[in-house]
């Protein structure tokens, strides 16, 4: 019989499901407004490779659940917030396909550009939605006091953005857009979005450290000084500020290596934010009596198998 | 409609784990799962003014549930009594529930959430929970809050009665008193 007594959270394929499905919504919405300023912006890989990173995204979803069989079920709440952003998802990567489609002739509704326009506005709608959820997830955990409040959600978007455009000028590099006038832009546009997004999680662990409840200043003090702190140091300097300096101010082969560094800071990025949901409001003394609790490795429970 | 809450005497609790124990044996709960620990915050204070206290911990029956709101299934549940239980069998394991509830009153087994349910089928055969049945110092008592001659009802009228973390405003259905 397992004797298994660790806390329940989360674990890193929730990490990896935030990552590849808001990399994948933030390059399907990208995707869907550079349809709107003119034909042939984006690299008709965008479409289908950022719904491909939703559908990862689900997929790691449906196996982080302890019964993956049953997973249709989380569909039928409307009132959850998981069932809103799982209705969104499946949405995102059902309607990148269908972007991506209209650049290839094959297809009967290639020419038809209010067709290609309305699904275009769709994507940049549920896109949006998706890129942002997860922070508005997280945000309504009182329990997790490192997430509770709106601060994660401002982060989280900005985060799918910079992935998802990053994920654009990786796509550009391996199939080039018709159309290579928004490029440049586009880099400049990751490069401030990851900076922005490295001044501010230095300010969200500020304020959670300095002016949080005592449950907060707990959770914050794991970031700035604890177990945290070196791989937070990690994605602010490597996942944010380096490729936002390649992508913004280099040449076309640094960019893709700024574009992937970006890639790997959003994935620790929500690697990290999960384990700091680790800490929840515990109350007095219940620390020391989970941490008595034995996990399996103990050698009184080794000596009687 | 009854509103059914527990009423804890901290004053009384002596941290024997007896509810403890006596939860998992009748429940036959798995290794892995404790509904009611009992924590023990001290000693605290300089000899010879020690103090040490026992808080006796179980799901919270809470009338605003993060955990009912944040089940994508409906397989958490909360009965029109105030008694919040989980139907395994339309559970997922997406653990949402888990994350959401500040008391940590959930555990995850078997791919599927297990909670405090407060033994709602004695409740409905008109038994007390096992563990207020079991506890020698009296520290637990259990009732319909609604009915001014209750046990629970006398004791939050008289002795107040706290919510842990109530900042949270998840409004429980467990008063502590002293």
């Amino acid at each position: 019989m397992a004797v298994k007594h660790h806390d329940d959270n989360w674990g890193w394929m929730l990490a990896a499901d935030f990552f590849f499905a808001g990399m994948g919504a933030a390059a399907v919405a990208a995707a869907g407004v550079l349809t709107f300023a003119a034909p042939g912006l984006s690299s008709p890989l965008v479409g289908a490779v950022g719904a491909v990173g939703v559908g990862i995204g689900a997929l790691l979803l449906i196996l982080e659940l302890g019964k993956p069989l049953r997973a249709w079920r989380v569909f039928t709440n409307p009132k959850a917030i998981l069932t809103f952003g799982a209705w969104n998802m499946t949405l995102t990567a059902g309607l990148g396909f269908v972007l991506a489609s209209f650049a290839f002739p094959i297809f009967p509704w290639a020419g038809v550009a209010i067709l290609e326009k309305l699904v275009a506005g769709l994507c940049v709608l549920c896109g949006l939605i998706v890129a942002a959820y997860p922070g508005v997830l997280l945000a309504r955990h009182k329990a997790r006091p490192f997430w509770h409040g709106p601060g994660l959600i401002p982060l989280f978007l900005l985060s799918s953005l910079a992935t998802g455009l990053a994920l654009h000028l990786l796509c550009n590099a391996a199939l080039p857009a018709p159309n290579q006038a928004l490029v440049q832009p586009l880099a400049v546009g990751t490069a401030l979005l990851l900076l922005l997004q490295a001044v501010l999680w230095v300010a969200y662990v500020y304020v959670k450290r300095s002016t949080g409840t005592e449950h907060e200043v707990a959770a914050a003090e794991r970031w700035a000084k604890g177990d945290l702190a070196p791989g937070f140091g990690l994605f602010l300097a490597g996942g944010m500020v380096l490729p936002g300096l390649l992508v913004g101010l280099s040449a076309p082969a640094l960019q893709v290596g700024g574009a992937l560094l970006a890639l790997g800071g959003g994935a620790l990025m929500r690697l990290w934010v999960i384990k700091g949901g680790e800490n929840r409001t515990f109350l007095p003394g219940e620390q020391l009596f989970r941490s008595r609790l034995p996990i399996g490795d103990e050698a009184f429970i080794r000596a009687g198998k | 409609m009854p509103q059914y809450v527990m009423v804890i005497d901290r004053g009384k609790c002596v941290g024997c784990q007896s509810c403890t124990v006596a939860c998992r044996v009748h429940n036959d709960l798995p290794v892995s799962v404790i509904y009611n620990p009992v924590v023990t915050n001290g000693v605290t204070g300089l000899f010879p003014h020690v103090h040490m206290t026992h808080v006796p911990l179980l799901c919270m029956h809470c009338r605003n549930t993060p955990c009912v709101d944040a089940c994508p299934t409906k397989a958490s549940q909360q009965r029109e009594d105030g008694i919040v239980w989980v139907d395994q069998d339309m559970c997922v394991g997406c653990k949402a529930c888990i994350m959401s509830c500040p008391y940590g009153a959930r555990s995850s087994h078997d791919g599927v959430a297990w909670k405090c349910t407060f033994c709602k089928e004695r409740v409905d055969a008109g038994e007390k929970p096992y563990c207020v049945n079991t506890c020698h110092q009296k520290a637990r008592s259990f009732g319909d809050l609604d009915d001014p001659a209750s046990e629970v009802a006398q004791l939050v009228g008289a002795k107040g009665g706290q919510w842990l973390l109530g900042e949270l405003n998840t409004q429980p259905g467990v008063y502590y008193i002293n």
